[in-house]
């Protein structure tokens, strides 16, 4: 089934033409960088350790749309790039590994996003809420790992 | 020139960091990893204050107020790119040196756009006191948006050549 989908005729030119793949490779790249950028600012913001004057409700309010629109950005290029080479990938350990971390990550970033306007009501922000962004923070960091891991264990990418 | 920039790239391949990017297979995905986690942060931030010069999205707190606010972060981010960055270099740097797509990056497209980024950034106090930034403002957010993508661009490239 995956080898098919690498053979559909604008997935497989998508992956011969150079111009092309590095396109869909540097909206990739952005992507990741912009939503976990904003998801990690609003993290160390209530954990206290960035932008401390400003509202950590309205911070949110401002960096998470664009989040989750890096984010799309990232799903989508990621997928196309996957679809290039499909019969490679879809067996991969490690590359199952990541998707399940992009998962938990997603969650967690959901749950800061709909918590934090209750937490930065409240003199100070609770204790519970910093750990949970932390483990929001930390999670975005393993996903990257798990990405870096695929080459230097299987080989792809 | 060139013969000076060899010897230093030699020099890097020879350090404790480089001999470990090369060869330890879980080194170099760590290594890897600081680099993209401070570019998250770094790029993160600038594109923040970017987009709030643009006047995309969310209004509330002025350009300068946000350039105030990620301040710290975006050059505690930067710091770790170097770090990542300079630590990737180190463990291939000769053939690094040789590479035009590095070439591009490192000699003409980091520089270029780091020096927008501090140019926009300091300028951002006295442009982004209103809710509305000025046109120019806005066109200086957009070129530095632009600068980033062609280093992301040169990086990507760097496999290829």
């Amino acid at each position: 089934m995956w080898e098919a989908l690498e053979q559909v005729g604008w997935i497989k030119t998508l992956g011969s033409t150079g111009w092309m793949y590095v396109t869909v490779s540097v909206a990739h790249y952005l992507g990741i960088f912009w939503c976990v950028g904003s998801v990690a600012l609003v993290d160390l913001r209530v954990m206290g350790l960035a932008a401390k004057k400003r509202n950590a409700g309205e911070l949110a309010k401002q960096l998470f749309p664009w989040a989750w629109i890096a984010f799309t950005l990232a799903i989508i290029s990621g997928f196309l790039m996957f679809a290039t080479d499909a019969g490679d990938w879809a067996p991969s350990r490690v590359f199952h590994v990541k998707l399940a971390l992009i998962a938990t990550s997603v969650v967690f970033a959901l749950i800061v996003q709909r918590e934090v306007p209750k937490w930065s009501q409240s003199p100070e922000i609770p204790k519970a809420a910093k750990i949970i962004a932390l483990i929001s923070l930390v999670l975005w960091i393993i996903t990257i790992l798990s990405a870096s891991e695929i080459p230097a264990l299987e080989g792809l990418g | 020139m060139h013969d000076i920039v060899v010897a230093f790239a030699k020099w890097c391949e020879a350090t404790p960091w480089g001999v470990m990017t090369r060869e330890s297979i879980w080194a170099y995905p760590v290594v890897q990893l600081t680099h993209f986690t401070g570019l998250s942060l770094w790029l993160g931030t600038n594109f923040a204050l970017d987009l709030r010069l643009l006047g995309i999205g969310n209004r509330k707190a002025t350009p300068a107020q946000v350039a105030q606010d990620l301040f710290v972060w975006n050059w505690i981010g930067f710091a770790i790119v170097l770090t990542g960055g300079f630590m990737l270099f180190s463990g291939i740097a000769t053939a690094f040196i040789e590479n035009i797509a590095f070439q591009w990056k490192l000699g003409m497209f980091v520089p270029l756009a780091l020096l927008w980024h501090i140019f926009v950034q300091r300028k951002a106090r006295v442009w982004g006191q209103t809710i509305d930034a000025p046109g120019i403002a806005k066109l200086a957010a957009l070129t530095e948006i632009l600068l980033w993508l062609s280093v992301i661009t040169a990086a990507v490239e760097i496999p290829n050549h």
